[in-house]
């Protein structure tokens, strides 16, 4: 087994509206991430998955638990003051919008060197422009985009350039959230390759966050279902597919369309309905590394 | 049509008028040109003016208007041609500066409002509405009696000092809009500082909604130099600005100067005038939509 | 909700007071010609020592701020040094001028704005329409006190129509047409200054409301455009504009005693020019303190219109 690079340990998190209403985002989730390996979440939407990610990624504060990288207690403020340039260095994040989450006021060139420039460290390739124009061509873009301004690009090329930032600082934890969600479907594939890709030359270990289910079946190394905040079974990717133990889970795999229209009408759709989940939080392991919440 | 029937939601439109576009409509081409020439000259006065605006020729004090001195000479016997030139330099340089100050803070507490936690947005917001509440004057009044005597430097110290409200209102809204977008978040988790995150990925995303407001400030410090010295708080009579020889003006009243009053006077208002079309041009360059028409009421 | 106003009504209050007395007591200048006059250049240094101890000047900074306060609080704001009586009586002497003015010109302004802007409304990009808006453009860059200056040289030095400072001629301070002429002047340089910025305003409101549906709904009813103005579109506007007028009172009051202090005229910013000269500081202090209530108060107002008008905004702790 390899090491273990991320733990979750009972996260919560609420998110407070007013003084009365408070909406439970997270609720006592706990997982793990080791090295170089790719975990899947899925989850439909307001099952938490981003708000998760946000915690991980010092955005918002967890209500309680611990988030362990690398064994640091990542909101421990004396702990993250200490280890900060190697939180803020190795763990890299990529949002879903490319669109919003690059300064539309900064060229490509400026928005991959900034991290580099941030912590004041020197370019590998000489120049910034040298390391980004490096960057650029690792995620598949030619060196005409340095001195392009992000709503010049495409999604697809915006999407890439988010990830040459975070490649920039060579992570070792890559916490993708949904980024193929606004993309076209045809440029979804490239994407997931180019993780796939990305992720087997460099070894980083990746969260990858999504809502397709097929997408995380071909991508990914494990995978945690979510709802409601809450982690319902987590396993190899194989094991969950062939083998779904949560009624959850089966009725969002049953969902998956089949290619082919004859067994596609055969196939009775498992009913899961929000009253049928009786969550006592109680974990089991159906087999070697496969856990039930149920 | 004679048969009496008219086809219905057929009209007669008039012939679209065809105006030419041209690259100057709409633009205040007049006013930047004027500024440019007014601010030039000030800059290199030293080139054209025929007389030391220093020197006093008590010989021929309260001169009017003439071959020798163009705009006349004041009370003390000064040029007043070559003092405008002269004097408008600390003028536009005060009100450069008193712009710059009040900028600075504005978008500092205007970031530190929007960015930081509730209690110290509320604090700030109080604070803001203190600073309001005294009208500008008196503020300026107790500022300059705290600072003792005035100079260049001290002037543009306190006009910029304030009138930095109405940037910081600004710069807080749109920071509050601003700070939840992920590009803000993604700098933040790379682990960029308060001043990193206000300067490089805040300030140019609305610089374009205060530069308005900015060009307009350049326009009241000027404003408030001339006036602040036109009443004996500001620059003492030896700092020639276009505020300082406008407080010459009660022995101009006695004598009837009017050149004393005047002509510093329609520069300092052509001044004023040019920022004023250039700052309008600017507002209505940022929002297209600022002149909404009205097709119901025709 | 009005008791949570009240509170920060005092809070403002209180940080004003804090702020003015701290800036006038550290301002150079040796306090103890504030009281005494030049009597103070005067003494020995057992009489300053003994002033000193009697006045309280040797106390730290807060606690003279209490006593300062608790004595305000009682109509006591010490003495005015240049007038040698009590501050109140001196800005009670002068306050009828500055209220005559002031209110005068605000209520003027306030009329004057809405007509104009309404006709630039109406007559929107005609010539009337572009000929005020360039008047008014040029007329809001023009220097208060410059435009004072003209008027004065124009009109009273030059024609000698009309007095050119303070607010009556001796000896008349009961008759009211004397009054009324030593007006006009400072009463139109501030309505002219201030005018065009709310006119401006008006159009631009007016203009929106003129776009909207309901107007093309009433003139498809066959309404004139006086009656759809004065029916449909001031009752929608009047409210905003009317704490627009409440915001903008610290600008009025400001252009009246930058004008005041032009013309001499015997208000209360004539007064706070010659306390900032003279260094008279208990005067200068209890000037700000009344000028940053009635603000304060009409800021209050604006919010209670504006929350009328719009109860979202009540979810806006600072607009």
């Amino acid at each position: 087994m390899r090491d273990e690079l991320l733990a979750v340990e009972n996260l919560t998190y609420c998110f407070r509206h007013e003084k009365h209403i408070a909406i439970q985002a997270v609720d006592n989730l706990s997982f793990q991430i080791r090295e170089g390996e790719i975990l899947g979440l899925v989850g439909e939407s307001g099952s938490g998955k981003s708000t998760m990610a946000r915690c991980i990624m010092n955005i918002y504060r967890p209500e309680s638990g611990r988030i362990l990288y690398q064994g640091i207690d990542v909101w421990n403020p004396k702990e993250f003051r200490r280890h900060k340039r190697l939180l803020q260095t190795s763990r890299q994040f990529i949002f879903q919008d490319s669109s919003s989450s690059l300064n539309p006021k900064q060229t490509v060139e400026q928005i991959i060197a900034e991290p580099l420039k941030i912590h004041g460290q020197k370019p590998e390739r000489g120049t910034f422009r040298g390391e980004a124009a490096f960057q650029l061509n690792q995620v598949g873009l030619g060196e005409e985009c340095l001195d392009q301004y992000p709503n010049q690009l495409s999604g697809g090329m915006r999407q890439r350039v988010a990830i040459a930032r975070a490649l920039t600082m060579k992570p070792r934890l890559l916490v993708a959230d949904e980024p193929i969600a606004s993309l076209d479907v045809s440029i979804q594939a490239q994407m997931i390759n180019l993780l796939k890709r990305l992720q087997k030359e460099h070894g980083f270990s990746m969260l990858f966050i999504a809502h397709d289910l097929a997408v995380v079946h071909y991508l990914c190394d494990r995978v945690g279902v979510m709802y409601q905040g809450k982690l319902l079974e987590l396993g190899p990717v194989t094991e969950v597919f062939e083998n779904p133990c949560h009624t959850y889970t089966k009725s969002l795999i049953g969902a998956i369309p089949i290619p082919d229209p004859r067994l596609e009408r055969a196939r009775v759709l498992p009913e899961f309905e929000k009253e049928n989940l009786e969550w006592r939080g109680q974990k089991t392991e159906v087999s070697f590394g496969h856990f039930v919440w149920r | 049509m004679d048969n009496g029937f008219v086809l219905a939601g057929i009209r007669p439109l008039p012939a679209p008028r065809c105006e030419k576009e041209t690259w100057y409509k709409g633009r205040p081409v007049l006013s930047f040109c004027l500024f440019f020439l007014i601010a030039a000259g000030c800059l290199f006065c030293e080139a054209f003016i025929p007389k030391d605006p220093t020197f006093m020729d008590f010989y021929h004090a309260n001169t009017a208007p003439n071959s020798e001195f163009w705009f006349g000479t004041d009370t003390m016997g000064r040029d007043i041609f070559s003092m405008i030139w002269y004097g408008g330099r600390i003028s536009l340089l005060i009100g450069l500066l008193g712009a710059g100050i009040s900028a600075f803070i504005g978008i500092l507490l205007g970031a530190i409002s929007g960015l930081g936690p509730e209690w110290l947005d509320g604090l700030l917001m109080r604070f803001t509405e203190l600073f309001l509440s005294i009208p500008n004057l008196l503020l300026v009044l107790l500022l300059q009696a705290f600072l003792g005597e005035a100079d260049v430097w001290s002037l543009s110290f306190v006009i910029g000092v304030t009138s930095w409200t109405n940037i910081a209102k600004v710069v807080r809204t749109e920071v509050r809009q601003l700070r939840g977008c992920e590009y803000v978040i993604a700098a933040r988790c790379a682990g960029a500082g308060f001043f990193r995150i206000v300067f490089i990925h805040l300030l140019p995303n609305f610089f374009a909604s205060i530069l308005f407001m900015a060009v307009m400030n350049i326009r009241s410090a000027v404003s408030a130099e001339a006036a602040l010295s036109f009443l004996g708080l500001g620059l003492p009579l030896e700092v020639i600005s276009w505020g300082s020889m406008l407080s010459l003006s009660e022995q101009a009243f006695l004598s009837g100067l009017w050149w004393l009053i005047l002509i510093p006077g329609v520069f300092l208002i052509m001044t004023l005038l040019c920022i004023t079309n250039i700052g309008n041009y600017i507002r209505k360059g940022k929002s297209q939509t600022v002149s909404p028409q009205s097709p119901h009421l025709r | 909700m009005i008791g949570k106003k009240i509170a920060a009504f005092f809070f403002s209050m209180f940080l004003l007071s804090m702020a003015v007395f701290s800036v006038a007591r550290l301002a150079p200048g040796d306090a103890l010609i504030s009281y005494y006059g030049d009597r103070a250049e005067r003494m020995t240094a057992e009489e300053r020592v003994w002033a000193e101890e009697k006045l309280g000047l040797r106390d730290s900074l807060l606690v003279q701020y209490v006593r300062w306060l608790e004595n305000g609080l009682k109509g006591d704001f010490g003495i005015s040094y240049k007038y040698k009586t009590g501050v109140l009586q001196v800005i009670g002497n002068r306050m009828e001028n500055t209220l005559l003015l002031g209110g005068t010109g605000f209520l003027l302004i306030f009329l004057g704005a809405l007509g104009l802007g309404s006709i630039c409304a109406l007559t929107e990009n005609g010539w009337m329409d572009r000929w005020i808006c360039r008047v008014g453009t040029i007329s809001s860059c023009i220097p208060e006190f410059w435009m004072a200056l003209v008027a004065i040289l124009v009109f009273a030095v030059n024609l000698g129509w009309l007095p050119s400072s303070g607010a009556y001629d001796i000896g008349k301070s009961e008759d009211v047409p004397n009054r009324i002429l030593h007006l006009i002047l400072p009463l139109s340089v501030v309505v002219v200054q201030h005018v065009w910025y709310y006119a401006y305003m008006v159009r631009n409101q007016l203009l929106k409301e003129l776009g909207a549906e309901y107007v093309l709904l009433a003139k498809s009813k066959g309404l004139r455009k006086g009656k759809i103005l004065c029916r449909h579109c001031f009752p929608n506007m009047i409210p905003s504009y009317l704490s627009l007028m409440a915001i903008s009172i610290p600008h009025i009051l400001g252009g009246t005693y930058l004008v005041e202090a032009v013309f001499s005229y015997p208000g209360l910013g004539t007064l706070a020019y010659e306390s900032a000269r003279y260094h008279d500081y208990n005067l200068l202090m209890a000037l700000c303190l009344l000028s940053g209530f009635v603000v304060i108060l009409c800021n209050l107002a604006a919010q209670m219109i504006n929350e009328k008008i719009d109860p979202r905004m009540k979810e806006q702790t600072y607009g």
